[in-house]
């Protein structure tokens, strides 16, 4: 590596070490506890994939350009300089961590490894070995939140033409719009995703709670994030907050997005309106009366993604709903902060089929453990998780359903 | 609607986010430089989405046609 | 060697201790320096009040006694352990009336402490050298254990001796004249020199000077970082 690539790339470290990312760097006592709390392990029991190994590779250079032990006696913290072997071990460690942080639960001290591991992104980044389509992604979120008037037409054509789906399920009254946008003053922004899927529940359920809500131009995914590119990460969430305050909304729903609901609670910062997931919403509904709903038959169980759920706080909600609409509801875990990470997180899910062999063979726990569910129905509220979901559902061949909280929930809406 | 001369073709409808900018983004390396991919798809995001994909990526949507219900772009690799 | 037992119990005690306070301070100082991130960073559900959990995290360790009651077993007697050896070594400097509420003499734990530390050590040392915390393991962990498992030993010694096989060649009132000569400024060894158990001592001292002087830049410092790691989790 040549040497102006390495001071930048100290450099890029350097701007990482927060008062939170140091505490995460120089606590660890390498005791391994967390070794068995990730799925990666658990699934595929190599040293390489425990929690605490994958932090050791950044951790060891930090050492060797950061700390005095690791300049003046390297070998006992195997302290290492950057080199095109300590990139790809970067890479490996970075790429094979969803961020899940199911392995801080367990640690005495609470190391941050998801934390630790967008370091490893970022020097990745740095040296131009990110994730070719994770950047890709990235860009063209931001190159739409620059020109989005160019892209309005096509997208205003592509929403006239769901708004038929959206009212063959549910009525709403003459000169109402099924699919609002633009609205100024509406009460609700609601961010989706590119898929059909995303829009037509959500606008179903909302139309029957009579919200006064307008969908954003924007997709909720912040590939920004799973990039690990705090810059971009915040360019892609500005385009929403802005178009938030342009329309003057009292709150910004997010869709069934792990990632994007994690990243917009969390990075808005404190603004004129509240940041929601879908799901907290549809709760609300609930508890308000605002929807009547009927019992689906069938067995369900639910699936918390990592970053709504353990790094979120939205536990009771889906519970909520679920009690509301399906007759047989049953826990995977007996504690949901426990439960496993689907294994498709931190972009593996967006890198398609090249992660599929790791993420199949990382997620041997998780298909136990919808297994030994015995439920017919595996219920989430992220799009990532789904995928990964339904990917682990054809590998080990479960045979069950993979559904959508807020699809499950328009399906169980009733007439008022 | 005018037949246009394609060297491959993706069916991106249904796809989960991010489907469908990966899939086009392998499917235009899969052919030469000049030659045209078409690709489908019904979801509104991809709407937007291809535009800004292709202005990123360096590639042209030649044309765009609308029918039933679905989208077709048909994109040009530039390089 | 008369030399070099005044260098180890003289000098090489200030240095350990001063660079001891000094890096440790600096460390923190360190941390305190740099940006806060906005970001919250807990796991949920949080409880209130958060600082009450957090503590609780930190001293109890209640994820390792779920994950691992062994382990917890271990940790606990071994930190339990160290927390009597520290105060049976400010009881060696000067009486510490309240202390006394339940009366003991000094190291109360009468040799036991320093064998139960000498156990989890050998058990901790054990743990290291299996897969997979071996692969997770650098010199430094092996360093601190053997260097904490010597100072122990020697330390213990001295203990066993005269609690266990009436060899006390040294009073207490002999290590008290030594230790209190070092806090007061005014070196002494004299009290502590030509016995049997002087090279004891020494040796003793030596490695717990090197465990002063390795503190600041090892992951000793979980001591103190703990609680504000602790304090991130619980939100
Ligand atoms: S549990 Fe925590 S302290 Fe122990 S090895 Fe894992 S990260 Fe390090
Ligand atoms: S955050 Fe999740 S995937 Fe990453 S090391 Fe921890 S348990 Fe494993």
């Amino acid at each position: 590596m040549e040497a102006s690539l390495r001071d930048e790339l100290v450099r890029l470290f350097d701007t990482k070490l927060s008062r939170q990312m140091l505490l995460n760097l120089e606590t660890c006592s390498r005791c391994g506890l967390c070794t068995p709390a990730c799925h990666a392990y658990a699934s595929m029991p190599l040293p390489k994939y425990a929690p605490a190994f994958r932090a050791e590779v950044v951790r060891r250079i930090y050492k060797r350009y950061f700390t005095a032990l690791g300049r003046f006696a390297p070998v006992l913290g195997e302290a290492k300089p950057l080199t095109d072997a300590a990139l790809e071990e970067l890479r490996e460690a970075a790429y094979s961590c969803t961020g899940c942080r199911r392995c801080m639960v367990y640690c005495p001290f609470g190391i941050d490894t998801q934390q630790i591991m967008s370091i490893a992104k970022l020097l990745l980044i740095g040296a131009e070995a990110a994730p070719e389509i994770l950047s890709l992604l990235a860009d063209v979120s931001i190159s739409k939140g620059e020109s989005i008037e160019t892209f309005k037409e096509g997208f205003l054509q592509g929403i006239k033409r769901l708004e038929t789906q959206v009212v063959a399920r549910w009525k709403v009254e003459a000169g109402t719009t099924p699919i609002p946008t633009e609205v100024e003053g509406a009460d609700m922004l609601y961010v989706a995703l590119a898929g059909a899927h995303s829009i037509i529940p959500a606008a179903v359920v909302f139309n029957a709670a009579r919200e006064n809500w307008t969908l954003s131009f924007f997709e909720a995914v912040n590939f920004g994030a799973f990039v690990g590119d705090p810059g971009k990460t915040q360019l892609i969430l500005d385009r929403i907050v802005r178009e938030a305050l342009r329309l003057g909304v009292k709150e910004v729903c997010i869709c069934e997005c792990g990632t994007a609901v994690r990243v917009a609670k969390q990075l808005s910062g404190t603004q004129p309106f509240r940041v929601v997931s879908l799901t907290e919403v549809h709760a609300r509904y609930l508890r308000e009366g605002r929807i009547r709903v009927k019992k689906l038959p069938g067995s369900h169980t639910y699936h918390d993604p990592c970053q709504i759920a353990r790094n979120g706080g939205v536990y009771d909600e889906p519970r909520a709903i679920l009690g509301r609409i399906v007759e047989d509801f049953r826990e995977m875990s007996p504690d949901p902060k426990y439960n496993w990470c689907c294994g498709g997180g931190g972009g593996l899910v967006a890198m398609g089929e090249d992660t599929l062999d790791f993420r199949m063979r990382s997620s041997r726990v998780k298909a136990d453990q919808i297994r030994e569910s015995r439920a017919d129905v595996v219920v989430t509220a992220c799009e990532n998780c789904h995928t990964q979901l339904e990917n682990i559902n054809a590998h080990y061949g479960l045979g069950k359903e993979v559904k959508f909280l807020s699809s499950l929930l328009a399906d169980a809406l009733v007439a008022p | 609607m005018s037949a246009m001369e394609y060297a491959k073709e993706l069916d991106l409808r249904n796809l989960p986010c991010p489907m469908p900018v990966v899939k086009i983004s392998k499917g235009i390396k899969e052919v030469a430089v000049g030659q045209i991919v078409k690709a489908v798809t019904t979801d509104p995001g991809a709407l937007t989405d291809f535009p800004a994909w292709a202005k990123t990526s360096g590639n042209q949507i030649v044309e765009t046609q609308e029918a039933s219900g679905e989208v077709r772009f048909f994109i040009k690799r530039l390089k | 060697m008369a030399t070099l037992n005044y260098l180890i119990l003289v000098p090489m005690v200030y240095v350990a201790v001063a660079v001891f306070v000094c890096g440790t301070l600096w460390r923190v100082f360190r941390l305190l320096r740099s940006p806060r991130l906005a970001t919250p960073l807990a796991i949920y559900p949080v409880k209130k009040p958060g600082w009450l959990y957090a503590a609780g995290d930190a001293l109890l360790l209640p994820t390792v006694l779920r994950h691992n009651p062994l382990l917890w077993l271990a940790l606990a007697l071994f930190h339990l352990g160290l927390l009597a050896l520290c105060i049976g070594h400010l009881e060696l400097v000067a009486d510490i009336r309240w202390l006394q509420i339940v009366p003991h003499a000094i190291f109360l734990g009468k040799g036991a402490v320093g064998l139960a530390m000498f156990v989890c050590l050998l058990y901790f040392l054990s743990r290291r050298m299996v897969s997979p915390t071996k692969e997770l393991s650098v010199p430094e962990d092996f360093l601190l254990l053997v260097l904490l498992l010597l100072t122990v030993l020697f330390g213990a010694q001295m203990d066993w001796a005269r609690n266990w096989y009436d060899y006390s060649t040294m009073s207490v009132d002999d290590y008290r004249a030594y230790l209190w000569s070092l806090v007061t400024g005014k070196p002494s060894i004299a009290s502590v020199e030509g016995a049997g158990h002087s090279f004891m001592l020494v040796v003793h001292v030596f490695f717990a000077n090197l465990l002063l002087l390795a503190f600041p830049f090892t992951k000793l410092m979980h001591a103190i970082f703990t609680f504000a790691l602790n304090r991130i989790r619980r939100g």
